[in-house]
C-alpha cells in the first residue's frame, strides 16, 4: 500500500499539495477574469435571451420566455444572415484549406527562398483585418485594380461590392487571400513533423508524389488537418470586421452575416434581450457544424494507418 | 526534376507578388499626393513619393490619439497577460487542487466559445460600472487569455522541478520561488506569450468598437475603420497612410519575431 | 506561512496601477471653472475656432469638445445616455431628436427660445408635442452636381442642367458609355442614413409623403411614391450603383454624368480634382408645371441633456454657435452644410459664391422627414424597399405596399 502511494505521487508531476491559500493567489487572476469577465457573461447572455431589454428603457425590462426564440425562428433577416454566414463558412473554409496544404507541400520541397515564401505568404494574415478590408474596399471600387485587372483579360467592369449578386463572394475571395498564409504555417510545421523514413519508404515501393501524399503525407497530416478546419470554421463563421468596414450587410441583405446582425440588433436597435437569443442560436449553430465536420472527417481514419 | 523545380519556383514567386501585392499597393498610395487617388486611380509607384500624408495624419485630427491609445492598451495587456497568465500556468502545472479538472475545462472552454456571445453583456457590465470609453474598459477583461494560460502551464510542466524544490528546501516562499526561479526560467514562452499577446491586442477591433464612444478612447484600428465610411469624401492618402500606419508595427513585430510567432500558432495545434 | 513582503509589494504595485488606469479613464471634475462636455460631428480644425473665441468670451469656462462620427454617433450617444455619461451640450441629427425627446432625456427648451424663433427654420424637427427640445444650428441638403465636360461630349448644353425626370433619364443616357467605363447617373445603393435622402426627394418632388400629417398613419404606398420609384429604378441601366463614397470619388474621377450629392463635394472637389468642371443644380421635378424640385432637409439641432449639470453654460455656448456670424463661418468652412438661418441666401458670402447658393435655395424647397421617434426604423424599411425595387425583387407596388404595411406596425408598437 505504502509503494502504490508513491507510486501515485511520482508519476505525476506536481509535487505533493502544497497549501491551498498560496495556490489560491496564483489562481486568483484567472478566477477573477474567468468569473467576471466570462462566466457572468456567459450565464448573463442567456438570462437576457429570455428577457425585452433595452438599456436605454431598463425600467421596461421583462422576461418574455421562448418569445425571442420564436421571432427569431420566424425572422426573414435572422435566416438570411444564417444563410448568408453558411455560404461563407462552406465557400472559404475548404478553398482556403486547400490552397494551405498544396502551398505547404509546395514550399517544404528544398526549394531557394523557402523561409522567404513562408514569411511572404503568412504576413497578410497578421495585418488587422481592418486594414485589409480598407485596401480591398478600394482595389474592388470602379475605378480600382481589380476592375483594371479584369478589363486587361477582356471582362467587364462591374460594381464588385455594389452588387447584391457579386459582393459577398467579392468579401470571401478576400477572405482566402488574407488567410491562407496563416494555415499554410500549421501544415508546415505538422509536415516538418514527418520522418524522412517514410518518404524514404513510400518511394521504395514506387509511390510518386501523389502516391507519397495519399499514402503518407495525408494519414501523417490528418490531426492538423482536422485543427486547421476546425479553427477555420469557428474563425469565419463569426466574420464581422469586413463585413463592418465594407459594406455594412448590404446590398440588399446579401453580404448581411450573423454577427453583424448580431450586432446591429443589439448596438444599433438596442433590442439586447433578442440579440442575445440570436446569440446563442448562432452558437448551437456552430456547435452543430463542428460536431459533424468531426464526425465526418475521423470517418477512415483507421483506413489510413 | 531540376525544370520543374523551376516551375514550381516561378509559380510560387508569382503567387506571392500577387499576394503581397494589395500591401505594397497600400504603401505606394500612402506615398502620393494627397487626393491623389482621384486624379489617377492606379500607379505603381508615386513619381514624386512623399511622407505628407503621413505628416497630414499625425497633425491634424484624433489619429495621434488613437495610435497613443492602441500603444497603451497593448502595453498594458501585454505586461497584464505575461504576469497574469504565468502565474495561473504556473498553477496549474505545479499545483494539485480539487477541481483541477474543472479548471481545464473552463480554460479549454474559453477557447471555444465565440466572444458573440460574450459581447452584450461584458458591455452592459462595464457600462453599469460607468467605465465606458476608459482605458479600464479596453484592457481589464482581456488581461488573462486563456490561450496564454495553456501555453504556461504546458511549457511549465516541461520544466524539470528539481529548481524549485532545492529552493523549497532552502526556504524560500512561494511568491519567491515563482519570481526569482519559474520566470526566469519560462523566458521563451513569456516571449512568445507576449508577442503573441500583442498581435492580438492591436488589432483587436470587435471590442474596442462596443467599449468606446468618443475619438478620445479608441484604438486605431476601429478609428480608421469609422474614418474609412460615412457620406462625406475620404481622402484615400491619408487612409493609406493611417493603415500603414496601423500594421507597420505588426510586420516589423513579425520579421524580428518570426520564430515566436510561429511557434505560439503550432503550439496551440499540438493538442 | 510567512508574508512574504515582495508578494505583498508586487499586489500593490498592481493594484496602484489598475487605480492610475482607472482614474485616467474615468474624467475628472477638477473644477476650476465650469467645464462644458460638448459632442458634435465637425472637424476639429473648423469647429476648434469657434470654440476658442467662446471661452475667450467667457472667462472661466472651458469647453470639452468630442468629435463623434456619422457612422456610429447615434449609436454612441444612446450608449453614453444609457451609462450617464452623456454630454451637456450636444449635436444631433434631426432625425433623432423626437427619439430622445420622447425618451424624456432632453430638456425642454421652449421658454428659453422664445426670442429665437423667428429668426430660424426647422422649428418642426425640434419639437415634440408642442415643446421644443433643441436649437436648429445649420441645415444640409441634396442637390445635383452635374459633369460638364461629359455634357458637352454627349452634346448636351453644359450650361443646362436637366430640369425634369424626363430630361434626367434622356442626359443619363446620352452620356452613359460602358466601353469608356463613363456613367450617365450615380445610383445609390442601400445605406443607413443615405439612400432615403436620395430616392425620397424624387418622391417629395411628385407630391409623395411617407406619413400623415399626425403621423399615425402611414402614407408610403401610394401612386405619387410608386411613380418614384419606378423613375429611379428605370435609371439603373445607365447608372453606377454604389455607395456614396464611391459615387463621390468616381464623380471627381470624372466617369460620372450627374449624382445627387451633398456640399461637402464643394470643398473636395476643387481640392482632389482641381481641374473638373462641375456645375449645381436642384433636383429635377417631375414634369415640367408639375411637382417640385425636393430635396432631403436634415438639420442638426443643438440639444442639452435633461441631466446635465450645466444647463446655463450649454445654453449659451449653443446660443454662440448658432448667432449669426458663427453659423456662417462654419458653413463657410465646410461648405457641406448651410445656415439654419432665415435669409441666409442675401449674405454677401453666398451672392459671391454661386454654387453653395444653390443649395441654400434648394434648402427653400428641401424637405425634412417625419419628426416620428421611430424614424430609424421607419428609415430602415424604406431602405429596404427601394434596394428589392432597385435589384428587381419587386415590383414598386410590391415593395411600397410591404414596406407600408411594417411601417404601420412600427409606429402603431409603444
Amino acid at each position: 500500500m505504502r509503494s502504490a502511494v508513491v507510486t501515485n505521487r511520482s508519476r505525476a508531476n506536481p509535487r505533493p499539495a502544497r497549501s491551498g491559500r498560496s495556490t489560491l493567489i496564483f489562481l486568483s487572476p484567472w478566477l477573477v477574469s474567468f468569473g467576471v469577465f466570462w462566466l457572468f457573461p456567459l450565464v448573463f447572455s442567456l438570462v437576457l435571451s429570455f428577457m425585452q431589454f433595452n438599456p436605454l428603457r431598463p425600467d421596461l425590462a421583462r422576461f418574455v420566455g421562448l418569445d425571442n426564440f420564436a421571432r427569431a425562428v420566424r425572422d426573414p433577416l435572422f435566416w438570411t444572415s444564417l444563410k448568408n454566414t453558411l455560404v461563407f463558412v462552406c465557400g472559404t473554409v475548404p478553398v482556403t484549406t486547400l490552397i494551405a496544404f498544396f502551398l505547404a507541400v509546395a514550399i517544404n520541397r528544398k526549394l531557394p527562398f523557402r523561409s522567404l515564401y513562408r514569411a511572404g505568404f503568412f504576413v497578410p494574415s497578421i495585418v488587422s483585418v481592418v486594414v485589409i478590408s480598407i485596401v480591398f474596399k478600394q482595389l474592388y471600387s470602379p475605378a480600382g485594380l481589380v476592375n483594371k485587372l479584369v478589363e486587361v483579360f477582356g471582362g467587364n467592369p462591374r460594381s464588385w461590392l455594389g452588387d447584391p449578386g457579386t459582393a459577398l463572394v467579392s468579401i470571401m475571395a478576400m477572405d482566402v487571400w488574407s488567410s491562407f498564409g496563416y494555415y499554410t504555417i500549421l501544415f508546415l510545421a505538422g509536415l516538418q513533423a514527418i520522418p524522412a523514413e517514410l518518404y524514404e519508404a513510400a518511394v521504395l515501393d514506387g509511390g510518386g508524389f501523389w502516391g507519397t501524399l495519399r499514402f503518407v503525407t495525408l494519414p501523417m497530416l490528418r490531426p492538423i488537418t482536422l485543427f486547421v478546419i476546425v479553427i477555420n470554421t469557428i474563425r469565419s463563421f463569426q466574420v464581422f470586421i469586413e463585413i463592418f468596414v465594407m459594406t455594412r450587410g448590404g446590398p440588399l441583405n446579401s453580404t448581411l452575416t450573423s454577427v453583424f446582425y448580431l450586432y446591429d440588433r443589439a448596438f444599433y436597435r438596442f433590442e439586447m434581450g433578442y440579440a442575445s437569443a440570436v446569440g446563442y442560436l448562432l452558437f448551437a449553430v456552430i456547435m452543430c457544424f463542428l460536431f459533424l465536420q468531426m464526425k465526418y472527417l475521423r470517418v477512415g481514419r483507421g483506413a489510413g494507418e | 526534376m531540376r525544370a520543374r523545380m523551376i516551375i514550381l519556383s516561378v509559380v510560387l514567386l508569382a503567387l506571392l507578388v500577387s499576394t503581397l501585392f494589395p500591401l505594397y499597393w497600400m504603401v505606394a498610395t500612402s506615398l502620393r499626393g494627397e487626393g491623389a487617388v482621384i486624379k489617377k486611380a492606379v500607379e505603381l509607384w508615386p513619381k514624386q513619393p512623399s511622407l505628407g500624408n503621413y505628416v497630414d495624419v499625425f497633425r491634424s485630427g484624433p489619429f495621434s490619439r488613437y495610435f497613443l491609445n492602441s500603444v497603451v492598451v497593448s502595453a498594458f495587456v501585454v505586461l497584464g497577460n505575461i504576469l497574469f497568465a504565468s502565474m495561473v500556468g504556473y498553477g496549474i502545472a505545479r499545483r494539485e487542487f480539487r477541481g483541477k479538472r474543472l479548471l481545464t475545462v473552463g480554460v479549454v472552454s474559453m477557447l471555444m466559445v465565440p466572444r458573440q456571445i460574450t459581447m452584450i453583456p461584458l458591455y452592459l457590465l462595464i457600462s453599469k460600472l460607468r467605465m465606458i470609453d476608459s482605458y479600464f474598459a479596453l484592457t481589464l477583461p482581456f488581461l488573462v487569455d486563456a490561450f496564454n494560460v495553456f501555453l504556461i502551464s504546458q511549457y511549465v510542466t516541461s520544466l524539470p522541478a528539481e529548481l524549485e524544490d532545492a529552493a523549497r528546501v532552502d526556504g524560500a516562499g512561494d511568491m519567491g520561488i515563482f519570481f526569482r526561479i519559474v520566470l526566469p526560467l519560462c523566458k521563451p514562452a513569456l516571449a512568445v506569450v507576449g508577442i503573441n499577446t500583442f498581435l492580438v491586442s492591436w488589432n483587436s477591433f470587435l471590442y474596442p468598437l462596443i467599449l468606446t464612444n468618443t475619438e478620445r478612447m479608441r484604438t486605431l484600428p476601429v478609428g480608421l475603420a469609422l474614418y474609412s465610411q460615412g457620406e462625406h469624401s475620404v481622402d484615400w492618402g491619408h487612409l493609406t497612410a493611417g493603415s500603414t500606419v496601423c500594421a507597420l508595427p505588426i510586420i516589423v513585430v513579425f520579421i524580428l519575431f518570426q520564430r515566436h510567432i510561429i511557434e505560439g500558432i503550432t503550439a496551440g495545434s499540438g493538442k | 506561512m510567512r508574508l512574504n513582503t515582495r508578494a505583498l509589494g508586487a499586489w500593490l504595485i498592481a493594484c496602484g496601477c489598475a487605480v492610475a488606469l482607472a482614474l485616467s479613464g474615468v474624467s475628472c471634475q477638477r473644477e476650476t471653472g465650469t467645464k462644458i462636455v460638448f459632442w458634435q460631428f465637425w472637424p476639429t480644425e473648423v469647429i476648434s475656432p469657434l470654440i476658442a473665441e467662446f471661452e475667450k468670451a467667457n472667462p472661466g469656462v472651458k469647453v470639452e469638445m468630442q468629435q463623434l462620427t456619422w457612422q456610429n454617433g447615434f449609436e454612441k450617444i444612446v450608449a453614453a445616455v444609457s451609462s450617464g455619461t452623456q454630454p451637456d451640450l450636444c449635436e444631433l441629427g434631426s432625425t433623432w431628436v423626437p427619439k430622445f425627446a420622447a425618451d424624456g432625456v432632453l430638456s425642454n427648451l421652449t421658454a428659453d427660445v422664445t426670442d429665437l424663433r423667428d429668426q430660424y427654420l426647422f422649428w418642426d424637427s425640434c419639437t415634440l408635442n408642442g415643446s421644443v427640445f433643441g436649437i436648429p444650428w445649420v441645415a444640409g441638403t441634396r442637390a445635383l452636381f452635374y459633369n460638364k465636360e461629359l455634357f458637352a461630349k454627349a452634346g448636351l448644353d453644359p450650361n443646362r442642367p436637366p430640369q425634369t425626370w424626363a430630361q434626367l433619364l434622356s442626359f443619363a443616357k446620352k452620356i452613359n458609355s460602358p466601353a469608356a467605363g463613363v456613367y450617365g447617373f450615380g445610383l445609390n445603393t442601400g445605406e443607413r442614413y443615405i439612400l432615403f435622402k436620395k430616392f425620397m426627394p424624387l418622391a417629395w418632388g411628385n407630391g409623395g409623403t411617407i406619413l400623415s400629417p399626425d403621423m399615425r398613419r402611414s402614407t408610403l404606398y401610394s401612386k405619387q411614391n410608386i411613380e418614384a420609384l419606378d423613375f429611379y429604378r428605370s435609371l439603373k441601366p445607365y447608372s453606377l450603383v454604389e455607395k456614396q463614397d464611391v459615387l463621390d470619388m468616381t464623380f471627381k474621377q470624372g466617369k460620372v454624368g450627374m449624382v445627387i450629392s451633398g456640399g461637402w463635394n464643394l470643398k473636395t472637389i476643387p481640392a482632389d480634382a482641381p481641374g473638373l468642371k462641375y456645375g449645381v443644380a436642384l433636383i429635377p421635378k417631375p414634369a415640367e408645371g408639375r411637382g417640385s424640385h425636393a430635396s432631403f432637409a436634415g438639420s442638426e439641432i443643438l440639444v442639452a441633456f435633461a441631466n446635465s449639470k450645466h444647463r446655463a453654460g450649454a445654453l449659451k455656448l449653443a446660443r454662440f454657435l448658432v448667432g449669426r456670424e458663427n453659423v456662417i463661418a462654419l458653413c463657410r468652412a465646410t461648405k457641406s452644410v448651410q445656415p439654419a438661418l432665415k435669409g441666409a441666401e442675401t449674405d454677401p458670402y453666398y451672392e459671391a459664391h454661386p454654387e453653395e447658393r444653390m443649395f441654400v435655395v434648394q434648402l427653400k424647397t428641401a424637405v425634412a422627414p417625419p419628426a416620428h421617434p421611430k424614424w430609424v426604423e421607419v428609415e430602415d424599411e424604406i431602405n429596404a424597399a427601394v434596394e428589392e425595387v432597385l435589384y428587381g425583387r419587386k415590383t414598386s407596388a410590391q415593395a411600397l405596399l410591404e414596406a407600408n404595411k411594417k411601417i404601420e406596425d412600427i409606429i402603431s408598437r409603444p
